[in-house]
């Protein structure tokens, strides 16, 4: 298998994904120490998607951008690692 | 027990792996194998309290790791049964030999708490232990107590050292490691979870193992030292109190199953950690055959 082709037009911004990996996990251990309920295998690792991918992935739902990842020469995003 | 060490070693199996596997052991594998232990045995250990009552094991550190019990999670045994059978089932070396590895850096790692692993199951139901920290999981205590014995004692420097082996190895967890050596050891997977998610997505998904165990050293520590008002014998602390001594904290009851002399136990699992690379060395190869059969029926049948 050849490795993914690599998109630097649509790459995010370095500076955007610091901000939502710190943001991401100051929510989730400010939070998690008074509700110990999310310190939890499947909340934590869920946390950071939702945050890290489901934050921008709403901003574009707001702006009626595609939600869902536009891949391959045919859009079909199994395409992506072929 | 382990706490983020365990997430730790996922990122720390993943980039030592050796040479010939590079780009092409499965790190969902890796994952799996080292989760499953704890999956299997964890549950029931803390238990669940509905109405008042309490439904649990009695004695939680037999659940975990004796016999009978469910010991056997935590045993080399269990992990290569389990990876003869994914091997029987997918024939694929990427998930058969990353599920190995994973398993094998638990049950290694869980030997440092009081404890410890059967580790020559089935010649053997004694407990392999370095009681470097104490095992703290009690009906009473639940989570918390556990939680705040493994951060006030030697269990919070080994989730430093292991979070040091990954911070080391910081490439692991770069958007190249993961798209030139994650993604070819796993397409399938990736161009499947690739549908819904983006890049920044999958990205997340591959880190978010690092980050939970990050997060949760972070937030169980500061509870435990911060927040939480413990009465110890009577007086009221401001936080539990730190215990780096070998086998504390000592404000926890030291519990221990049958076991060999801990003097032993280092060397043995240090055997077989190189035991089970030169297997996994071994079999890489031999599996090649194998592995490239059933990958070339999968795509004859597509």
């Amino acid at each position: 298998m050849s490795e993914p082709a690599r998109t630097p037009s649509r790459g995010p911004s370095r500076k955007v994904d610091v901000v939502l990996y710190l943001s991401a996990a100051v929510s989730y251990i400010g939070l998690s120490i008074y509700n110990k309920w999310l310190l939890d295998w499947i909340v934590g690792p869920a946390w950071l998607v939702a945050w890290v991918w489901g934050v921008p992935a709403l901003v574009r739902f707001i702006r009626h951008q595609p939600v869902r990842p536009q891949r391959g020469p045919n859009g079909n995003p199994k395409d992506a690692f072929k | 027990m382990s706490w983020a060490a365990h997430q730790f070693e996922v990122y720390a199996v993943e980039a030592h792996l050796p040479k010939k596997m590079d780009a092409q052991v499965s790190w969902f594998a890796i994952f799996f194998g080292d989760f499953t232990p704890d999956f299997l045995a964890k549950f029931w250990v803390y238990g669940i309290t509905i109405n008042g009552h309490h439904y649990g094991a009695t004695k939680p550190y037999q659940w975990h790791r004796g016999w009978p019990g469910m010991g056997i999670s935590h045993t080399l045994f269990f992990g290569a049964l389990v990876t003869c059978g994914i091997w029987a089932w997918k024939r694929n070396r990427a998930w058969t030999i990353g599920y190995l590895l994973g398993f094998a850096a638990h049950v290694l790692t869980d030997v440092n708490d009081s404890i410890g692993t059967m580790l020559m199951f089935p010649f053997s139901t004694l407990n392999w232990s370095l009681h470097t920290w104490a095992y703290a999981a009690t009906v009473h205590g639940g989570k918390y107590l556990d939680a705040a014995a493994y951060y006030s004692s030697l269990g919070a420097v080994m989730d430093l050292f292991w979070l040091v082996v990954v911070l080391v190895s910081w490439r692991v967890l770069t958007a190249e490691w993961w798209r030139t050596k994650v993604v070819p050891a796993d397409p399938f997977v990736w161009s499947w979870l690739g549908q819904w998610f983006d890049d920044r997505g999958l990205l997340a998904i591959y880190r978010s193992v690092f980050f939970y165990g990050v997060c949760r050293m972070i937030a169980w520590s500061t509870w435990a030292h911060v927040v939480a008002r413990p009465v110890i014998n009577g007086v009221v602390h401001h936080g539990y109190p730190y215990d780096l001594s070998w086998n504390g904290p000592w404000w926890v009851t030291h519990v221990t199953l049958p076991h060999v002399t801990p003097l032993i136990v280092l060397p043995a699992a240090l055997s077989l950690l190189g035991f089970v690379y030169l297997v996994a060395n071994t079999l890489w190869d031999r599996l090649e055959t194998g592995s490239s059969k059933a990958s070339a029926s999968r795509n004859l049948r597509r």
